[in-house]
């Protein structure tokens, strides 16, 4: 099929992408007090990690095709957790001492805003190669 | 060489894994101001007019092909919907970008119709 709006390959895998990053934010944020993750060890902060897609089809000169973007991979921060004296809770080691995620919840709203932010320039994107392509669909029209 | 040679195909969903990541090479700095722009993107290049010699494809199939082409993307946006609405993992943004394309290509269909009655019409006015 033709493509009729410009860019909007690039920009839909932006859009899945950053979507993505939301969610692993949210994920990380909702965690934050989790002691016990899947593993039976506490929540790891994880982060995700872009890559261009190069476009397979038309490979062979890749300067002059779109270069999509994709998350790569999603992988845990090697921070250790932080250590928290607190004899009463179930999870406390024999000290009395509880290991919680190392996340800082403004490094987290920081990332929050960055993603929104890159979220909303790629709808820009969008929204300029729609009136683009309705603008050349107007052109020779006798109003 | 047809548009669909040049441009790829709409392709939302994100790559399989695997696959070198890809390096873009660097423009030759050795050229200067006086090099020509290298041709990016094959520009299109209009072919003479045919004159009197038929046409190798009758309009009539193109504007068929056209019908079918804005008829394939509602069908797109229509499934875009219901797979979003039903939770089988469509993205908001992907059933609205299909939208969006079903609506640019029925308004390239009905400029092309807007066009074709004018012409009839400019005809139909003609003094014999």
């Amino acid at each position: 099929m033709v493509e009729l709006l410009p860019g909007v390959q690039s920009t839909a895998s932006a859009l899945t992408a950053e979507r993505i990053r939301m969610d692993v934010i949210a994920q990380n944020i909702a965690n934050i007090n989790t002691t016990r993750g899947l593993d039976g060890k506490p929540y790891q902060r994880q982060r995700v990690v872009f890559q261009t897609i190069l476009n397979q089809r038309l490979a062979a000169d890749p300067g002059a095709t779109p270069q999509p973007v994709r998350v790569a991979r999603i992988e845990p921060d090697p921070r250790p957790p932080k250590l928290v004296y607190d004899p009463g809770h179930p999870d406390a080691n024999a000290e009395g001492f509880v290991a919680f995620p190392d996340i800082n919840l403004h490094q987290e709203m920081v990332d929050l805003i960055a993603a929104s932010r890159a979220f909303e320039a790629n709808l820009a994107v969008l929204k300029n190669a729609r009136s683009m392509a309705l603008q050349t669909l107007s052109i020779g029209k006798r109003t | 060489m047809t548009v669909s040679s040049v441009i790829p195909p709409l392709t939302l969903r994100l790559a399989p894994e695997g696959g070198a990541a890809p390096v873009r090479p660097e423009p030759a700095l050795s050229g200067g101001p006086t090099e020509p722009l290298r041709d990016v993107v094959p520009s299109f290049v209009p072919k003479p007019l045919p004159g009197a010699a038929p046409a190798s494809e009758p309009f009539e199939s193109v504007l068929d092909r056209l019908v079918g082409e804005v008829q394939a993307r509602q069908t797109a946006a229509q499934e875009a919907v219901q797979g979003l609405l039903s939770g089988q993992g469509v993205p908001l943004h992907q059933a609205m970008i299909a939208l969006e394309e079903a609506q640019v290509s029925f308004q390239l269909m009905v400029e092309v119709r807007n066009r074709l009655l004018e012409a009839y019409q400019e005809l139909m006015r003609m003094q014999v």
